[in-house]
């Protein structure tokens, strides 16, 4: 329980937050140095978590609006561990890859290259924000970092701001996810009224199984399966592919959508407080990995089939933790890693096919191997590994699947199988596509940079699949952290013929058919998708959008634009406001009339002069008896002042008011005669007219309730007329009101001067020569 | 006194609110201003206390008006003239850029060049294609 | 209204009315008036010249600058007053001489720097008034053809 910075767990976060301003600054100085020194920031911060990790993890915990019980509390746990290793090393990776891939990206695309820096700055913000994610104990730290995600991934997914394509994917992520973010934060705020805490171990201590716990996992959850593009909301995951490939390989694997599983895994003890919830985690899981995967098989372009992909892959993991248990939890966390490794490194692959060929559909690539074998040899390894075939790490996390899914019954082992077959079926059309077969297109050298990471990931698929024990660790441990309690688990090559094997060789056999048999159900799997788009969720996103939009135009054009309407909207509901508020609470001895005395006979008349001024403002048609009205007005006001023992504001309010005057003329002389003209005698309706003055009486009328209602009652406190009266001599002053400005509320005099100098720069700027358009 | 006050009060702002409902910009000003007018009026008369000018040697047996809401009224009436000015200077310009000072025929002129860039927005680019309802395309750099 | 007379009144009006000006704010800590009315009233003074000479010849005696940088200077002189405590560790407008503390008077004129807030005030009220009004004259005398 350490409480400074200097920890595993502090320095990971400082320096992932770090990360994205030093590669900025280092990219001001030359734009290829922000690749360079991100990834050696991402490299740090894997280091610094691998270290937290051996050393057993820490926390870090420091108060930060303690008056409203919100701390910066984060621990560096299992859990945490796992998703930060995958953020910072692939990130590294990634970073690596970038390096080389954006310069030939942006010159492809004829940009200046300082646009590098703000790619691997974003890249980097991403990286901070996940770890920032992971790490969170709060609730509200979670929203904060989640939040940061997205914002990240908008400007990631949009990096291409000058294609349409680009902009709209982009505006379509950060839609989908943040709205439902907010989903996260109402949830929040449920457990908050119900416990009083945003704390984490709290919650997790005293939630009981209620209804309000169970809509809040429901709204938290609805926010996590946003975020990892499970179906209905999974649209938008295929359209972020308009983002640069690297992008694309990190949002896959390991930020934003693995964001959301982990929020699932984070919150599991939550959810699972509710078998509803579980249930509808399988559902949705089930749902997302057969509509992914079905669409995978029948895309072209090479990252649609990956995105796909990903959505029927996250669907693996959101089954297993609506499975839970000890394999459900724990093989969900060694499930993330090792998609991660093969996702990354597949979109990676295709990244750098696109950039050797310059093609991006499968029907146009085939023969590669000969070209590059190193690549082919590296992808293939990690399409085995998504694959599930043996000596890779994704055999295991195929068999744990199948674990679980035969502790909850032969149905789910059933779908599990065909979930598999589906995954071997699009993972091997894919690789089958780009590197056997006959040569399609020419193929342009590629620089090291964009190999080197793909065969880093490839072999450790190989050697997570020889060596099993480091992951199986590092899961063991996130799934504890899931589960509440040690999950122990131990995936092992078992040369015999126990169910998870049979399943698993059953998932070969109906894959290899699937991959051979493509033109017998390839007819359907395209009808499928045909209706998807017709009636899918991207419809009712745009619909919906071009509603809101048409809804935010109609608002527009009757409340904006016309100015006289919006007045009108805002008086006429205050009086009616008013109005009820006056009927419904009891008004006897709330109102006093007030006693006139004598003395006050001059004051009285006065003020019926005012009032007379004040309505035959209203009379004149031409501007200038409007104006010595309003003059008038003013003069007879100041009198009022004079009369009420006020003789400071009643000598400026008659200096004010010649000046106004002096200037109104000015303005009026200014504007043309037929202006002005124009105004004085164009036709007014006499029902727009009958209108007007029906407003005017009404808001009248409730200014007349407010002001009665308050001059009726008088505070009885006058200590602070007597404390200032008694101050005074002290301030060396005799006239209380003048000190009172400039010494005893001298600040508010001084905004108030700050406020008249605006104005004159404001009249400056208004009154220059020209026309302005 | 308190009743008549408050009338006073209200037939200013209800006068003023008559004005801002106007099509003619030079009305609104002059309605903001009565406006301004009555919230003046209204602060004074919230003051604790009436009685003499709130200055020293204070009289032993009256009581002083409240000096509080003298200061806030003082600032008040200055700041409502800056902002009258800089509403006079506003209406100027419009007129210099727009050549009138009519909401209504601002109105038209403003709902014409809206429609011409939705024109222009919808030739650059197919908007229901891209699903990009709502935004325009950038202008070109340099 | 640009008469002989007018204008000869105008321009004998105009020390007297600066006069006024300075006397009510130097009597403002102890009578009726502050730098806001000081400010109008000098401000005043100056129109009468736009009123009678019109925008060109007025604004020989005093330019729309000057306005602004009375305007400024106003503006710094309070922020000083307001701030400069805060380098001693008091907080922000705490006037000097302390309360009770023996002030040097000179006639009615207080040595207090509450005064010298209040010419920062009056500065900035003049700059405002001569600087609107003067640029609306000058609009006026442009648009004249």
């Amino acid at each position: 329980m350490t409480q400074h910075l200097l920890n595993p767990a502090g320095l990971l976060l400082v320096v992932a937050l770090l990360a994205a301003p030093t590669a900025a600054l280092a990219g001001l100085r030359r734009p290829s140095w922000a690749g360079i020194v991100g990834a050696s920031m991402a490299g740090l911060a894997f280091g610094l978590a691998a270290w937290g990790w051996r050393a057993g993890g820490d926390r870090i915990d420091v108060a930060w609006a303690p008056t409203w019980d919100l701390r910066l509390s984060f621990a560096l746990d299992g859990l945490a561990v796992l998703y930060a290793l995958l953020a910072t090393g692939i990130g590294a990776l990634v970073l690596i890859y970038a390096s080389r891939y954006v310069p030939l990206h942006l010159e492809h695309q004829h940009r200046p290259h300082t646009d590098e820096i703000r790619f691997h700055a974003f890249l980097l913000l991403f990286m901070g924000g996940m770890v920032g994610l992971v790490m969170a104990q709060d609730l509200v730290l979670i929203f904060v970092f989640w939040d940061l995600t997205a914002i990240a991934s908008y400007y990631l997914i949009g990096f291409d701001r000058h294609e349409a394509e680009a902009r709209a994917s982009a505006l379509m992520a950060m839609l989908v996810t943040g709205i439902s973010a907010v989903c996260l934060l109402i949830g929040a705020m449920l457990l908050y009224a119900d416990y009083g805490t945003f704390a984490l171990p709290e919650l997790f201590a005293r939630a009981e199984s209620s209804p309000s716990v169970t809509t809040a996992g429901a709204l938290m959850a609805i926010a996590a399966l946003a975020k990892s593009a499970q179906a209905p909301l999974h649209f938008w995951l295929p359209r972020a592919m308009a983002a640069p490939t690297p992008v694309s390989a990190y949002l896959h694997s390991a930020a934003m959508v693995a964001a959301g599983v982990f929020l699932l895994s984070r919150l599991y003890p939550l959810l699972a407080r509710s078998d509803l919830l579980l249930d509808g985690l399988l559902t949705i899981g089930f749902l997302s990995m057969a509509v992914g995967g079905i669409l995978a098989l029948t895309r072209e372009e090479l990252k649609q089939v990956l995105a796909y992909s990903t959505i029927s892959q996250y669907g693996y993991v959101v089954v297993m933790l609506g499975l839970g248990g000890t394999y459900g939890t724990a093989g969900a966390a060694f499930y993330v890693v090792a998609h991660a490794l093969a996702k990354s490194a597949l979109f990676l692959t295709a990244g750098a096919v696109t950039e050797a060929t310059g093609e991006k559909r499968l029907a146009a690539l085939g023969g590669l191997w000969r070209r590059m074998p190193l690549l082919a040899a590296a992808s293939g390894a990690a399409a085995a590994g998504l694959a599930a075939l043996p000596l890779t790490v994704g055999f295991f996390k195929d068999e744990l699947f199948f674990v679980a899914a035969l502790k909850r019954g032969p149905v789910f082992a059933a779908l599990a199988l065909v979930g598999a077959a589906l995954s071997l079926a699009y993972v091997g059309r894919f690789w089958i596509g780009i590197f056997l077969g006959r040569s399609r297109a020419e193929a342009q050298p590629i620089p090291t940079a964009l190999v080197a990471p793909v065969v880093v990931l490839g072999v450790l698929v190989i050697a997570g699949g020889i060596v099993v024990e480091p992951v199986t660790d590092l899961a063991a441990s996130a799934g504890a952290v899931t589960y509440g309690s040690p999950t122990p688990i131990h995936p092992a090559y078992h040369l015999d013929a126990r169910p998870e094997n049979l399943l698993a060789v059953g998932a070969w056999a109906l894959g290899a058919f699937l991959l051979v048999a493509r033109p017998i159900w390839v007819g359907v799997a395209l009808a499928v998708a045909r209706l998807g788009e017709r009636i899918g969720p991207a419809r009712g996103y745009r619909l919906l959008l071009g509603g809101l939009n048409r809804f935010s135009d109609r608002i527009h054009a009757i409340e904006v634009r016309d100015l006289r309407s919006r007045v009108a909207t805002v008086l006429v509901p205050a009086a009616v406001l008013v109005g009820a508020g006056v009927l419904v609470t009891p008004t006897r001895d709330q109102f006093l009339v007030g006693g006139v005395r004598g003395a006050d006979l001059p004051l009285l008349l006065v003020l019926l002069l005012t009032a007379i001024a004040g309505v035959a403002t209203c009379v004149p048609r031409d501007h200038l008896s409007m104006a010595l009205v309003l003059s008038s007005v003013g003069y007879c006001l100041a009198v009022v002042y004079a009369f009420s023992g006020a003789p400071d504001v009643a000598l400026v309010a008659v200096l004010i008011e010649t000046i106004f005057a002096l200037l109104f003329l000015g303005v009026l002389a200014l504007l043309p005669r037929q202006v002005l003209r124009y105004e004085s005698f164009r036709a007014v309706g006499t029902r727009r007219g009958l209108r007007d003055a029906f407003v005017a009486t009404i808001t009248g009328g409730f200014a007349f309730v407010v002001v009665w209602g308050v001059l009726s009652r008088p505070s009885p406190q006058q200590s602070v007329i007597v404390e200032q009266a008694d101050l005074t001599p002290a301030a060396h002053g005799k006239d209380i009101v003048t000190v009172i400005l400039a010494d005893f509320r001298g600040l508010d005099t001084m905004g108030e001067i700050t406020v008249i100098a605006i104005a004159l720069v404001g009249l400056a700027g208004l009154l220059q020569r020209g026309r302005l358009r | 006194m308190t009743l008549l006050t408050s009338l006073t009060v209200a037939v200013l702002f209800g006068s003023g609110a008559f004005l801002v409902l106007k099509h003619d910009l030079i009305r609104v000003v002059v309605g903001m201003v009565l406006i301004s007018n009555a919230a003046n009026l209204f602060i004074m008369s919230a003051g604790l206390t009436t009685g003499r000018e709130p200055i020293h040697p204070l009289p032993a047996t009256e009581t002083i008006a409240d000096p509080l809401v003298q200061a806030m009224t003082l600032t008040a009436i200055v700041i409502g003239f800056g902002v009258a000015a800089l509403l006079l200077s506003l209406v100027y310009r419009v007129y210099t850029s727009h050549l009138t000072v009519d909401l209504t025929t601002l109105g038209e002129a403003e709902e014409r060049a809206e429609a011409a860039l939705e024109l222009e927005a919808q030739r650059d680019m197919d908007v229901e294609e891209a699903g990009l309802l709502f935004a325009r395309p950038e202008r070109e750099r340099e | 209204m640009t008469t002989i007379l007018t204008q000869t009144i105008a321009r004998l009006l105009l020390p007297p009315t600066f006069m006024v000006a300075v006397a009510v704010m130097v009597k403002g800590y102890a009578d009726t008036g502050d730098g806001f009315s000081a400010g109008v009233i000098a401000g005043l003074g100056v129109l009468l010249q736009y009123v009678a000479f019109g925008y060109r010849v007025a604004e020989r005696l005093i330019t729309i600058r000057t306005a602004a940088r009375s305007l400024v200077a106003g503006l710094t002189l309070a922020l000083l007053v307001s701030f400069v405590p805060l380098l001693r560790g008091d907080p922000i407008l705490t006037h000097a001489p302390a309360p009770n503390a023996h002030v040097i008077h000179l006639g009615s004129l207080e040595l207090i720097t509450a005064v010298l807030f209040d010419v920062g005030v009056f500065l900035i009220v003049f700059g405002f008034a001569v600087g609107a009004i003067g640029m609306v004259a000058r609009a006026i005398d442009r648009s004249a053809p």
